[in-house]
């Protein structure tokens, strides 16, 4: 392998992959990063297993190979290189990697990139292609709400299901569900049905930067994995194998009360609340008021033992019977980043089963919420 | 027959039965191997992981031995083999570990076979550690095997070893030993003989014997340490004592002594035999005059103590004060003077 790429590209396509590295595998291969020429341009490729990266770089290659080359070094060393030009060059032999560029001269040693782990080759022809934009925002309203808790591994991805031309995502930790639905423009063949890893859609998100329209997602048969190409960056994620729980037999169907309230009100009166209420449980307790002839209004209270009390009004328009409801804050803050729209809707029965918000003039976002205890 | 064909030494019933569950497609999803250290647990279940990975099997239940998955699983580098174990032998598996490993259990394998947890040294893992797993054991995902090696069943959970089909492992005939390695590795008979019996008929600990010259001059070591300390007065010992654990790092130090007392321990074994005289083989043949002359000195009442005292030890290596434990161990040895 012989070859020059720029200093700024390969910077920026290792910074890129490098978020796959596993950096305590204990397969040492994990540790590294394949560089590869492909079909002219140099592939970089990382990944812990569970998630794994590839970027492309414009080279001018020489001669074809391939090696993997410790993450860090490889990134800390190509950091300090001047703007310039960068030459790369393979020792079969010893399987080092000869870097060098303006003055400096290095030789990093590799392990042999059949070492490395086989990426899979998607076919991008079976793929369905995604806006950007639209699915980064179906990943920001949806991620968050994947639990963290290792003991419950299915909890930890992200349900997305495409039926014809319906797409949904849908995430839970067990005290809340955020679904999202949207409409593909082209109907698929195949329906899916897999569990993603809430994490590598974060990177997903990450990587998919503004420059790239769409992107292809490949989920090959009985593979377990699915796959996403952009132009010049590939993601591939393992699937969680298990049963998601049937979130849709969750979702309450009809309410009592509703609640239309302005979305940045509702935000606010949470981020104040929260300063109390994070000395405590989280808990922020909602009066929710309607009023004969008029828009009624919600009160905000929250108390800590140590630290005080606090509340806040904000005027909303109440349709039902009046309730004192208890919700965690942090988890209504969450959603209300998201929402999206100047009013959002909070639909509500009673103080002990689950509360719905979603954006006003928007069927196609839900988020449910169980609420606390009144204490 | 069939056991030849995983080349293995010993343990052909337990080659038989894994094969006949991965050809009749009634794989567990967990099984147990116990047995001593070195008896091949190890072995056994990586070659058993070959078998059900290996893209291109030489005949059913048969793995290649030469395809990159069997060289990957072989040396424990596989993407679809996730192993569990304590960072060093005599220490303990905790329950983050496991949450790890259950985390890479919930993804589909990335190779697409069987994602397959190898758990080595499982009696190390403590109560909640080995609580944790049990979730994972009761519904393990349907490409999920689990694999995990204990040197007894008995240390484990009973709710551990329920949910696994045991294969109890047990040492080779010293006989039958003796000639594999005759013939797998060219030793002379006397000297296959002295591997076999100092490794007690476990096939793996014999291998490393015989490959690694380094361990067999340790042993000597080891065992002139023990022979030298019957002629070492009381402060003697003491002297003896610290240089062996001071300026070291305490698992440094743990690991060494792990290793010195398990010689000894073969060794006063030996005299506690012969002292009583039973025909059961020795482990060290080549100290057999040694042995005798011990026996001869000190009588089985002693030597059972010394055995005792040994067992005592071991069991407290990971807690211990290792000076106090070791001079409490020598000030028991018995005093030969010549």
């Amino acid at each position: 392998m012989k070859l020059t790429v720029s200093q700024a590209q390969l910077a920026h396509g290792l910074g890129v992959v490098s978020r796959a590295v596993s950096p305590r595998s204990t397969l040492p291969v994990l540790n590294n990063i394949l560089i590869a020429t492909d079909e002219g341009r140099l592939r970089l490729s990382a990944t812990n297993l569970e998630l794994g990266i590839t970027c492309w770089i414009g080279a001018q290659i020489e001669e074809e190979g391939s090696i993997t080359i410790p993450a860090r070094i490889f990134a800390d060393l190509v950091s300090t290189l001047p703007g310039d030009k960068v030459s790369l060059a393979l020792t079969v032999r010893t399987q080092s990697l000869n870097i060098r560029c303006g003055t400096s001269n290095f030789d990093i040693k590799g392990i042999d990139a059949q070492e490395f782990p086989p990426m899979p080759i998607p076919d991008l022809a079976s793929g369905v292609e995604l806006n950007v934009a639209d699915f980064k925002d179906m990943i920001r309203q949806v991620g968050f709400a994947a639990s963290a808790d290792e003991a419950r591994p299915v909890l930890q991805g992200v349900l997305m299901e495409i039926n014809e031309n319906q797409m949904s995502l849908a995430a839970t930790d067990g005290f809340r569900i955020a679904v999202r639905n949207a409409e593909l423009s082209n109907a698929i063949a195949n329906p899916v049905k897999v569990i993603i890893p809430a994490r590598s859609l974060g990177e997903l998100a990450r990587i998919a930067t503004d420059g790239n329209e769409t992107v292809t997602m490949v989920v090959p048969q009985d593979r377990g994995q699915a796959i996403f190409h952009m132009k010049d960056a590939e993601l591939v994620t393992q699937l969680i194998e298990g049963n998601f729980p049937d979130y849709r037999a969750i979702l309450p169907r009809t309410f009592k009360t509703r609640t239309i309230i302005s979305t940045t009100e509702f935000l606010k009166a949470c981020r104040q609340a929260e300063i109390i209420a994070r000395e405590g449980n989280y808990v922020i307790r909602l009066k929710i008021q309607p009023q004969e002839g008029g828009p009624g209004a919600v009160e905000f209270t929250t108390q800590s033992e140590e630290m005080g009390s606090g509340e806040v009004v904000v005027d909303a328009n109440i349709e039902g019977p009046e309730l004192l409801i208890a919700f965690n804050v942090r988890f209504l803050s969450e959603v209300l980043e998201v929402i999206g729209t100047p009013n959002t809707i909070l639909e509500t029965n009673a103080n002990n089963t689950p509360g719905m918000l979603s954006p006003v003039g928007d069927e196609s976002y839900k988020h449910v919420i169980m609420p606390m205890h009144l204490g | 027959m069939a056991g030849m064909s995983w080349d293995l030494m010993g343990h052909d019933w337990a080659v038989e039965m894994l094969q006949q569950h991965l050809v009749s497609g009634s794989l567990r999803h967990a099984y147990l191997f116990s047995g001593p250290r070195g008896v091949g647990r190890r072995s056994l279940a990586l070659r058993f992981a070959q078998a059900i990975n290996c893209p291109q099997p030489t005949a059913p239940g048969i793995p290649c031995g030469e395809c990159r998955v069997c060289h990957q699983i072989e040396n424990m580098q596989h993407a679809d083999l996730n192993i569990l174990q304590s960072e060093r032998e005599g220490d303990t598996l905790k329950v983050e570990q496991v949450r790890e490993l259950q985390h890479m259990l919930s993804l589909a394998p990335y190779e697409g076979g069987y994602r397959i947890a190898l758990l080595l040294r499982f009696e190390e893992a403590n109560d909640s550690a080995q609580n944790a797993l049990l979730k994972t054991l009761e519904e393990p995902n349907p490409r999920v095997i689990l694999l995990a090696t204990a040197d007894d069943s008995e240390n484990l959970l009973p709710t551990i070893t329920s949910r696994c089909e045991l294969l109890r492992l047990r040492p080779m005939a010293l006989e039958a030993l003796a000639l594999e390695l005759q013939s797998r590795r060219q030793l002379d008979p006397e000297r296959a003989q002295l591997i076999a019996h100092i490794a007690a008929g476990r096939p793996g600990y014999a291998l490393r014997l015989a490959e690694d010259e380094s361990l067999m001059a340790a042993r000597s070591a080891y065992l002139e340490d023990c022979l030298k300390l019957t002629g070492f007065s009381r402060l003697e010992r003491l002297v003896f004592a610290e240089s062996l654990v001071k300026s070291r790092e305490r698992a440094e130090a743990k690991g060494e002594l792990r290793v010195e007392l398990t010689y000894w321990l073969s060794f006063w074994r030996d005299v506690l035999l012969t002292s009583l005289g039973e025909a059961a083989p020795l482990a060290n043949l080549d100290y057999r005059r040694e042995i005798q002359r011990l026996a001869d000195l000190t009588g089985s009442r002693k030597a059972a103590q010394i055995v005792g005292a040994l067992e005592h030890s071991f069991a407290r290596l990971n807690n211990a004060n290792l000076q106090v434990m070791l001079d409490n161990l020598l000030l028991q040895w018995p005093l030969i003077r010549d």
